[in-house]
């Protein structure tokens, strides 16, 4: 089967791509933002119960990589956020109108890290150690908060709010004859009364409650991602499916005037109340982070930051140790002592979480993202699973993601192609979405290509801690494990992601999943591929020259007035 | 004024002050450098070092609120941005991507500042000049289209943006080269001021002696802009006159009249104060200049220029609402006149029309984000970060260091 093939052909390759690598970029240097900081604070605690001062210049070294990083990472969020308004103006504009909070208060956390993170490194020769302590914690919060933020939104795109996903685990079957997936909406009752309601249960609706003024209904995902296409193509009620589903009593009773007036109404202005009065029901500032996938996704997210920022130490300073043979003592237990400090953080931060965060956000998605799970998992003949080559694989899987080693998992086969189009326009919307609702399976490879990166990592972090215990002296570490130091920080950004590419790739070919596919995203004026790999082009150059001079400015000796 | 217009205002006026303070210092930094290792002048490296940790201690204030601004924008008028994330590719594009290569070569040029060797530092020095001087021509290419939208066009009920035309727009060259110059006025002024300010205040001879050459040459760059100005805002303003609705807010109760010669929006005012604060820098640019030359600035002449630095960055920001709030309440100025886009307004299929105007309409805003609890939140909030602004610049200028 030709994986990259299937990736490719779901709409905006070009564009996605980009975003990929735009995101990516600025994905790498969050990793820093987010873990460099906390490091920095716990490093700072350390000094204040020590008082021994080289843990403060340790603390001082690892913030000055953090505004470092912090002053791109500032760029490339901004180039990130105009890209999602650029590339994906729709969901930007859905983004904006529906679930504005988290973004919104966003901007109050970029405060708190510009101000905090610049008022900790300018300051840090001015203010005493208390106040010092709640500039860092502040240091942290920031991108933390930020990042509690920007997460939710992403979190709402992989599983939204009321999602009713079409996996039956007790049966072991899909419910697409349901009409599942399903999505809750909240529809005003004005509308209601106008609409053909025993046919709309037909075709998979569900009437889940009403409210003063409104029903609580679980549409069929096929329908409501018509309707968002619809909305942005700019279709009106006579060219609708909703013409289908108009109510014919009220039609009856209704003037030529009335009736020319509804079926000219565009159908955004409809689905536009359906969807205030949902987020108005769930509440405007709650509703994305009730998206089932916001624990556990924000869990992993600063997880994944510790880990790069520890691995990323921890192969530094072992650069340091097989370089300082002739250094002072002073300067060697400095680096001793970041080294160590680096390896047992790095340990401890790769198990909780592989074992926690990464434990929780698998659980997740099999539960409420069961055809990405299908995928990440190759529950398919058409390739050969990883799991097929470990004893007890698949038992593992089941038990893993459900509890129970029996328990049956998802078939990615038995997934039909057509299951996230509208029957009545079927052909249209199946060519417009790129030919199968099926997620791509090359994410199989992917996942587990981080796994396993993922478990040789921590097993290196296992063998120098145990190296260390056992001869105490960093500086009698053999060579070659130190060395493989480097290699460890390119893994754990491979890691990291391959991670955020599953979670991104596996969508497909759902932007917003049950609501919004990628071709209703997409703008309707996209730039040629010359300019995209130019772009793209550009972006790699600036990491990769952003990353030697991170290097640069931290490890090679700078002017000594430059020391804390 | 509306809820969310005031934020709008406030968040972008800052942003743009800090902007302007930002691209003077991009493109006199580098060639301070330059000049410091060619005569060997510590002192003046020295000047062009402090100047440069300045630009990066504040550049992320000013994207900060950059970054609120778009936020509300998106939050409160989200079809707006969807629309124009759908046409301004190209000129947003040119911003961002020199976005990206200014706050990376401001990372570079200056934590690099003794690591680099000096073709290097000075290559990086240049890219931080060059994108100050593109990131503007991208956004100001946006702001003429929000004039008077050369360019657009709709295929198939689409639309789409003919970029050569749109470079072609009456009033994108006079506006992007005002800017300019109105960032290079005000930017000299103000660190010409500050830097004066700080000469009575050092004890350091070396430096006190670099300040001199500094303001030796900040001073005619500060009056020859000063001078420019003018003709570049009466360019401006006459280019607007094929707008009549913008041009008459601003101009017609000063008997200044286009068209039909009536008044909607009336900001004349804010004109009036734009101009009694562009005299009174003329005043103390003129009061000043031969100490500045001469090198021997007294300190009651040394803090009368500071005065007149923040005036002019006190006049960015007026001249930046006043452009705004002149087409209010409209998102693109020709609406309030539309035989001045009647052509362009002729191709919008009918049935689009109301939507579009309803978008382009400052007081259609999101009403979901603008609920009481989020008010509150950000009226506090922003209450809570602009005090802590203020004390981050104390903190930056006058809080010591400790022994």
């Amino acid at each position: 089967m030709n994986l990259l093939g299937q990736w490719a052909s779901y709409p905006a390759f070009h564009d996605r791509v980009l975003s990929m690598i735009g995101i990516e970029v600025h994905w790498a240097i969050l990793q820093y933002v987010l873990g460099l900081s906390a490091i920095s604070f716990i490093l700072y605690l350390i000094y204040l119960k020590t008082g021994d001062k080289k843990w403060e210049k340790l603390a001082y070294t690892t913030f000055k990589g953090f505004v470092i990083v912090f002053a791109v990472g500032a760029a490339t969020g901004t180039a990130s956020e105009f890209g999602l308004v650029l590339l994906w103006p729709n969901l930007t504009e859905a983004a904006g109108r529906y679930v504005y909070f988290p973004l919104y208060a966003e901007v109050f956390a970029f405060l708190l890290e510009v101000i905090f993170v610049y008022l900790t490194f300018y300051g840090w020769r001015k203010f005493g150690k208390a106040a010092m302590v709640v500039l860092l914690f502040l240091s942290v919060l920031g991108p933390w908060y930020s990042a509690a933020m920007i997460v939710s939104v992403n979190s709402y795109m992989v599983a939204p709010t009321g999602i009713e996903p079409a996996y039956n685990l007790a049966t072991g079957h899909w419910m697409y004859d349901q009409g599942y997936p399903k999505v809750t909406l909240v529809v005003p009752k004005d509308l209601v009364k106008d609409l053909n309601v025993t046919l709309l249960e037909k075709l998979g609706m569900d009437v889940k409650g009403t409210t003063n003024d409104a029903v609580i209904v679980a549409m069929p995902s096929r329908i409501v991602q018509r309707l968002a296409y619809e909305s942005w193509a700019g279709y009106k009620v006579k060219d609708s499916i909703l013409k289908v589903v108009v109510n014919k009593t009220t039609i009856a009773h209704m003037s030529k005037d009335q009736l020319n007036k509804l079926l000219n109404t565009p159908v955004k202005a409809i689905v536009d109340k359906i969807l205030v009065k949902t987020v108005e029901t769930v509440g405007v500032t709650w509703v994305t982070f009730k998206s089932p996938v916001y624990a556990a996704s924000i869990m992993h997210v600063i997880g994944a930051a510790l880990t790069v920022s520890s691995f990323t130490m921890l192969g530094a300073y072992a650069m340091r140790i097989r370089k300082y043979k002739n250094a002072s003592k002073e300067y060697k237990e400095y680096i001793n002592a970041a080294f160590k400090f680096a390896v047992v953080f790095a340990l401890i931060v790769i198990a909780v979480q592989g074992l926690v965060f990464g434990h929780e956000m698998g659980r997740a998605i099999a539960h409420y993202n069961p055809e990405k799970f299908a995928a990440m998992e190759a529950t398919t003949v058409q390739i050969t699973p990883v799991t097929k080559y470990l004893p007890g694989g698949e038992k593992l899987v089941a038990l893993l993601a459900y509890g129970n080693p029996n328990a049956p998992l998802p078939s990615y086969d038995k997934i039909p192609n057509d299951y996230c189009v509208c029957q009545l326009t079927k052909a249209q919307d199946l060519a417009r979405i790129g030919g199968t609702c099926r997620p791509p399976l090359l994410i199989h490879y992917l996942y587990y290509t981080k796994i396993t990166l993922a478990v040789l990592l921590g097993f290196y972090a296992l063998i120098l801690t145990g190296y260390l215990w056992w001869k105490k002296d960093p500086e009698k570490t053999p060579g070659w494990l130190l060395s493989l130091g480097i290699v460890a920080i390119i893994v754990v950004h491979l890691v990291s992601y391959l991670g955020w590419a599953v979670r991104e790739i596996g969508r497909k070919p759902w932007t917003i999943y049950g609501i919004m596919t990628t071709d209703v995203a997409h703008t309707i004026n996209p730039a040629s591929t010359t300019a995209v790999a130019l772009v793209a082009l550009f972006f790699i150059l600036i990491l990769i020259a952003l990353g030697y001079s991170v290097w640069k400015f931290l490890w090679v000796p700078g002017r000594p007035e430059e020391e804390v | 004024m509306l809820y969310t217009v005031f934020w709008l205002a406030l968040t972008f006026g800052l942003h743009i002050m800090l902007v302007n303070l930002g691209i003077f210092l991009a493109l006199y930094v580098p060639y301070l450098k330059w000049k410091a290792d060619k005569e060997g002048d510590e002192g003046l490296e020295k000047v062009a070092y402090k100047l440069m940790r300045f630009y990066a201690a504040t550049y992320g204030v000013a994207g900060v609120f950059a970054t609120a601004f778009t936020v509300f924008l998106l939050s409160y008028y989200p079809n707006f941005l969807g629309l124009a994330g759908n046409i301004a590719m190209i000129p947003f594009g040119i911003a961002i991507t020199m976005i990206v290569l200014h706050f990376f070569s401001i990372a570079t040029f200056y934590y690099g500042w003794y690591r680099w060797s000096r073709p290097v530092h000075y290559t990086l020095g240049f890219l931080l000049a060059l994108s100050a001087i593109l990131i503007p021509l991208g956004f100001r290419s946006v702001f003429a289209f929000l004039n008077i939208p050369v360019g657009l066009h709709f295929a198939n009920g689409k639309p789409y943006l003919n970029v050569s035309e749109a470079l072609g727009n009456p009033t994108l060259w006079p506006l992007y080269f005002k800017s300019l110059v109105a960032a290079i006025t005000a930017g000299s002024l103000a660190i010409a001021g500050g830097l004066a300010y700080s000469y009575h205040k050092s004890e350091d001879q070396a430096y006190k002696a670099a300040i001199n050459k500094v303001l030796r040459q900040l001073a005619p760059v500060s009056l020859t802009g000063l001078i420019l100005m003018f003709f570049l805002g009466l360019w401006y303003a006459y280019t607007l006159e094929s707008i009549p609705y913008k041009f008459n807010n601003v101009f017609a109760s000063l008997g200044w009249k286009v068209g039909d010669g009536v008044v909607h929006y009336n900001v004349a005012w804010v004109f009036v104060l734009k101009m009694i604060l562009y005299v009174f820098q003329f005043a103390v640019i003129i009061a000043v200049y031969k100490y500045m030359r001469s090198g021997s600035m007294p300190f009651a002449k040394a803090k009368l220029l500071l005065y007149g630095g923040l005036a002019a960055l006190a006049t960015i920001m007026l001249g930046e609402w006043l452009n705004a709030f002149s087409q209010y309440p409209y998102f693109i100025a020709c609406l309030g006149s539309p035989q001045s886009c009647q052509s362009i307004l002729a191709e919008i299929p009918k049935d689009q029309l109301p939507y579009i105007a309803k978008i382009l309409n400052l007081e259609n805003y999101n009403q979901l984000a603008v609920v009481s609890s989020v008010r509150m939140l950000t009226d506090g909030f922003m209450l809570f970060l602009l005090a802590s602004v203020v004390y981050f610049f104390y903190a930056y200028f006058f809080k010591p260091e400790k022994a």
